[in-house]
C-alpha cells in the first residue's frame, strides 16, 4: 500500500490539477449558455437540469471523441475481423494516439531544455523548421530516384539537423553572450515561419497549381502500423516516440552528460565549481532540444499528413510547454501526459461537432493546468492537503 | 565568470574588465558602422542616375500633395557620409559616444535610401506610411510601456500578448454592451489590472516561475477569448459592435503642411501614448516613486533595507503594467479593427517585449523601437501596393533577426534590471 502510494505520488498533484482546471471549464461553459441561464429566473430546476446535462454531454463527447464508442468496438468483435468494422471501431482511439506523436516529441524538447533550466520557447519554430527540412530533403532525394526507405532516411536526418541549428543558436548565444533564450527563441519562431513560407513560394516546393503555401505530396511516407485498416493513420513514428522518450530517459539519467545537463540546470554554479562547462550544457541542451523538436515535425509531415504546409504545427510547440510542466519533465509523465493532450485535442474534435462547444475552452482549460501544476499550494488549500514538510520544489 | 583562485591579481592595466569590454564592443561598433558607409558608397555608384520619387499630403489624405524628386545615388551618398561619420565619432570618442540616439537618423537615412533605390522611380506616398507606422506602433509601444513597468520593478513579464487579447476583448463587449467607447475602455483597464494581479499574486505568493505564469496567461487568454468568440460573439453579434474611436484632428496642429496630416491627425490613442511616454519617462527617472521601482527591480534587498515595500511595489506596478497593456488591447478591438477577433493581437505582445528590450527599458527609447517595428510593416504595405517584387518574408524578418542582434549585444549590450524574474522574500 505503501509503495503504491509513493509510486503514484507524483501523479496525485497533476491529476487533481486536471480535475480542478475540467471543472472550472465547465463552469465557462454554463455561464455561456445564454438560453439555459434565461430558465433561471422561472424554472432554476430545469436550467440546473439543463446545465449539468450540458457539461455531462460536452465531456461525454470529448471521451468518446478520443476513445471510441463502445458500440463499435462490440460489433467489431461480433463481425469477427471485418477490416472495415474493427477502424471504425478503432479509429478514434489510433487518432488520439496520431495527436499524441507530435507532442512527444515536442513536450520531451520542452523537457530536456527546462532540466537545465533553459526555457525553450522556440519549439514551435524547431518544429515548422524541421518539418520544411525534412520535405526539402525528402522532394530532393525522390527526385533523384534514390531507393525510398534511403530517402525516408535522409528526410529525417536532414530535418532533425535542420532542428538543431534553429536550438544551437539560441543556446549558443545564451552560453557566449547571456541573451535570454526566451526572446531570442521567440525572434527565431518568426524567422523559421518566414522561411517556411518564403520557401513554400518556390515554384521547387510548391503544389502545382496552388497559389497556397502547401508543398507538393510526398511521395515516401513513414510506413503505416495498420495498412490493412482503412482510414487509419498511425504510423510508426508513433513507435518512434516511445522509444525516442526511453532514449531522452537513458540519456539524462545514465549518462554522464545527462548529469552534467541536470546538474547545470538544478545549480548553474555549482556545476562550473564541480568542472563542468554550464555554456557547453546549455548548448547541448538546446540542440538536442531542437533536434526532438525537428523530429516531431519530421514525422508530423513524413507520417500525419505527407505535404507541408506553413500550418503543420498546430500549436505543438506551444502546447509542449504546458505538457511537459505537467509532466514534472520527466519523459514518462512526457509520454502520459502526451496521450492526455492527444485525447483533448482529438475528443475536442468530437466535443465541437456534436455540442457546439469550441475546442478552444481545451487551451484555456490547458493554461488552469499548468497553473495548478505550478503553484502546487493552490491546490493543497483547494483540496485541504497538508503541505509536505520539505519545501515543494517546483519542476523546474 | 569569476576566477576562483585565491592567487588571483588583477592585470596591471589601467582598465577593468568592463571598461575594455565596452571599449571593444565600442570599436566593433565604429567597424560596423564604417562598413555600412563604405557599402553605401559603393551602392551609390552605380545609381547615379536612378530617379526616387516621395511625395507627401500637404493638407489631408487625398488632397494636394508635395513631390520630392532626387536620386538613389544622392540617398546613397549621404547614408554613406552620415553613417561614416557617425562611425569615425565613435571610433574616436570610445564607449562615451552616445551612439543610440544617432541611430535613428542612420536608419531611417538608410532606410529612405533602400526605398527610394527598391521603388526605382515609381512615387512613394510617405504620409501613408508615417501614419501607418504610427498606429502599428502605438500599440507596440504601450505593451513595451507595460513590460517596461513590470521589469523595472523585478517582475518578468511575458504575458503582454495575452494582456491584450484580454483588453481588446473586455473593451469590445462592454463598449458595445454599454454603447460607450469610454466605458468598454475602463472596463479593459480593470481587466488588465485583474491579470496583472493574478500574475503578480501567483508570482509574490506562490513563488510560480514567472515565465511559467506568463505561459499561462498567455495561453489562457487566448484559449478563453477564442472560446468567447464562437460560442457566444459570433452568434449573438450585437455584443461585438463596440462604437470605435476615431481619428481626432488637432485644431490648428493639423492644418500644418506635411506634418499635421502624420502627426495631428491620429487617434486618440496616439496622442496618449506620447503623453505616457512623457509622465513615464519623468515618473521612473525622475521622482521618488521611479527610484523606488527600479531600486526595487535592480536590487531589492538592498531596497528592503532601507525600509521599501518591494513586494507592494512589484503588486502596483504589476497591476499597472496590466492595465497600460489592456488599454492597447482596446485601441486593436474599438480603434484598430472595429470589433474583436480571434487572435487579434496576433504576436504584437511579442513585438513589444523586443521593443522594450531593443529600446533598453526607456520609455523613450522604447517607442523609438516600435517606431522601426511599425515603419517596416507599413513600408512593406506600401511595396506590396505598389507592386515591388521584395520577398515580404524578407522584410518581415528583419525586425527579428535585429532583435536577436540587439539581444546578444553585437551592436551593443543592453542590460535589463538585475533583479528582474527573481523572487524576493521579504523579511
Amino acid at each position: 500500500m505503501n509503495r503504491l502510494r509513493r509510486s503514484l505520488g507524483p501523479a496525485v498533484l497533476p491529476l487533481l490539477a486536471v480535475l480542478t482546471a475540467f471543472i472550472v471549464g465547465s463552469i465557462f461553459i454554463v455561464i455561456t449558455d445564454f438560453d439555459n441561464l434565461s430558465k433561471l429566473g422561472s424554472d432554476p430546476g430545469a436550467a440546473l437540469g439543463g446545465a449539468i446535462g450540458t457539461v455531462v454531454a460536452a465531456y461525454g463527447a470529448l471521451i468518446v471523441g478520443a476513445f471510441g464508442e463502445p458500440g463499435n468496438y462490440w460489433a467489431a468483435i461480433q463481425s469477427g475481423g471485418d477490416p472495415k468494422a474493427i477502424a471504425t471501431a478503432i479509429r478514434p482511439i489510433t487518432e488520439t494516439l496520431v495527436a499524441a506523436t507530435p507532442l512527444i516529441f515536442t513536450g520531451l524538447a520542452v523537457a530536456v531544455a527546462f532540466r537545465t533550466s533553459v526555457f525553450n520557447i522556440g519549439v514551435e519554430g524547431q518544429f515548422i523548421l524541421g518539418a520544411f527540412g525534412a520535405t526539402v530533403a525528402a522532394i530532393v532525394f525522390s527526385e533523384q530516384g534514390l531507393w525510398p526507405p534511403l530517402v525516408l532516411l535522409l528526410a529525417i536526418i536532414f530535418g532533425i539537423a535542420t532542428g538543431a541549428v534553429w536550438g544551437f543558436i539560441p543556446g549558443f548565444l545564451k552560453a557566449r553572450t547571456g541573451a535570454h533564450e526566451v526572446i531570442t527563441t521567440i525572434m527565431l519562431n518568426y524567422v523559421a515561419a518566414q522561411i517556411v513560407l518564403y520557401g513554400l513560394r518556390s515554384d521547387f516546393l510548391r503544389q502545382a497549381g496552388s497559389s497556397q503555401p502547401i508543398s507538393k505530396v510526398l511521395t515516401v511516407r513513414m510506413p503505416l502500423m495498420f495498412p490493412d485498416l482503412p482510414a487509419i493513420r498511425l504510423h510508426w513514428g508513433f513507435i518512434l516516440a516511445l522509444i525516442v522518450a526511453a532514449l531522452v530517459s537513458w540519456f539524462l539519467f545514465k549518462t554522464t552528460k545527462g548529469y552534467e545537463l541536470r546538474a547545470a540546470g538544478f545549480n548553474m554554479t555549482a556545476a562550473r565549481y564541480a568542472g563542468m562547462s554550464a555554456g557547453g550544457a546549455i548548448i547541448l541542451a538546446m540542440t538536442v532540444s531542437g533536434g526532438l523538436a525537428a523530429l516531431g515535425g519530421s514525422m508530423e509531415v513524413l507520417g500525419t499528413v505527407g505535404q507541408m504546409s506553413n500550418d503543420i504545427s498546430s500549436g505543438f510547440g506551444f502546447n509542449a510547454i504546458a505538457l511537459a510542466l505537467l509532466a514534472g519533465n520527466r519523459p514518462s509523465g512526457v509520454v502520459a501526459a502526451a496521450l492526455l493532450f492527444g485525447a483533448l485535442r482529438t475528443g475536442g474534435g468530437l466535443m465541437q461537432v456534436k455540442t457546439g462547444i469550441p475546442l478552444d475552452l481545451l487551451f484555456f482549460i490547458q493554461a488552469l493546468v499548468i497553473m495548478f501544476v505550478a503553484a502546487p499550494l493552490l491546490i493543497r488549500s483547494i483540496y485541504r492537503m497538508p503541505a509536505r514538510s520539505t519545501a515543494e520544489v517546483s519542476p523546474v | 565568470m569569476t576566477a576562483a583562485s585565491p592567487a588571483f591579481t588583477p592585470l596591471a592595466t589601467e582598465l577593468g574588465v568592463a571598461e575594455r569590454r565596452a571599449l571593444r564592443d565600442a570599436r566593433i561598433r565604429g567597424a560596423i558602422f564604417a562598413v555600412v558607409g563604405l557599402i553605401s558608397f559603393a551602392l551609390a555608384s552605380g545609381l547615379m542616375e536612378a530617379p526616387s520619387t516621395f511625395s507627401f499630403w500637404i493638407d489631408k489624405q487625398g488632397g494636394d500633395s508635395f513631390t520630392w524628386e532626387t536620386t538613389s545615388g544622392l540617398l546613397w551618398i549621404l547614408t554613406g557620409v552620415a553613417f561614416g561619420a557617425v562611425g569615425i565619432l565613435q571610433l574616436v570618442r570610445g564607449a562615451s559616444f552616445q551612439w543610440r540616439r544617432a541611430l535613428l537618423p542612420l536608419l531611417a537615412l538608410l532606410i529612405t535610401a533602400t526605398l527610394g533605390t527598391l521603388l526605382d522611380g515609381k512615387v512613394a506616398n510617405l504620409t501613408g506610411v508615417f501614419r501607418g507606422t504610427l498606429e502599428l506602433a502605438t500599440p507596440i509601444t504601450l505593451g513595451a510601456f507595460a513590460g517596461i513597468l513590470s521589469e523595472r520593478s523585478g517582475m518578468l513579464n511575458i504575458a503582454i500578448e495575452g494582456k491584450f487579447l484580454i483588453g481588446a476583448c473586455t473593451a469590445a463587449i462592454v463598449a458595445s454592451v454599454t454603447d460607450n467607447a469610454l466605458i468598454g475602455v475602463l472596463a479593459a483597464v480593470v481587466a488588465g489590472a485583474g491579470v496583472g494581479l493574478l500574475l503578480a499574486w501567483l508570482g509574490i505568493r506562490h513563488g510560480v516561475d514567472q515565465i511559467i505564469s506568463g505561459v499561462v496567461v498567455n495561453i489562457g487568454a487566448l484559449g478563453i477569448t477564442n472560446f468567447l468568440f464562437l460560442r457566444v460573439l459570433s452568434k449573438n453579434t450585437e455584443l461585438n459592435t463596440p462604437p470605435s474611436i476615431e481619428a481626432i484632428k488637432v485644431p490648428l496642429l493639423s492644418e500644418i503642411p506635411i506634418i499635421g496630416p502624420i502627426l495631428f491627425s491620429g487617434t486618440p490613442y496616439l496622442y496618449f501614448t506620447i503623453g505616457l511616454m512623457i509622465f513615464f519617462w519623468y515618473m521612473l527617472f525622475r521622482s521618488k516613486w521611479g527610484l523606488r521601482l527600479r531600486a526595487s527591480g535592480e536590487k531589492p534587498s538592498a531596497a528592503g533595507t532601507v525600509g521599501i515595500d518591494v513586494l507592494a511595489i512589484r503588486y502596483r506596478a504589476m497591476m499597472m503594467a496590466g492595465m497600460v497593456a489592456a488599454i492597447a488591447g482596446s485601441y486593436l478591438s474599438l480603434s484598430s479593427a472595429g470589433s474583436f477577433q480571434m487572435n487579434m493581437s496576433a504576436g504584437r505582445g511579442f513585438i513589444a517585449l523586443a521593443a522594450m528590450i531593443f529600446g533598453a527599458w526607456h520609455p523613450v527609447y522604447a517607442f523609438g523601437a516600435a517606431l522601426v517595428f511599425g515603419f517596416s510593416d507599413a513600408t512593406q504595405a506600401l511595396l506590396s501596393i505598389l507592386g515591388v517584387d521584395v520577398p515580404p518574408q524578407l522584410l518581415n524578418s528583419v525586425p527579428y533577426i535585429v532583435t536577436i542582434i540587439v539581444v546578444a549585444g553585437v551592436v551593443g549590450r543592453v542590460r535589463g534590471p538585475a533583479a528582474a524574474g527573481q523572487p524576493y522574500i521579504q523579511g
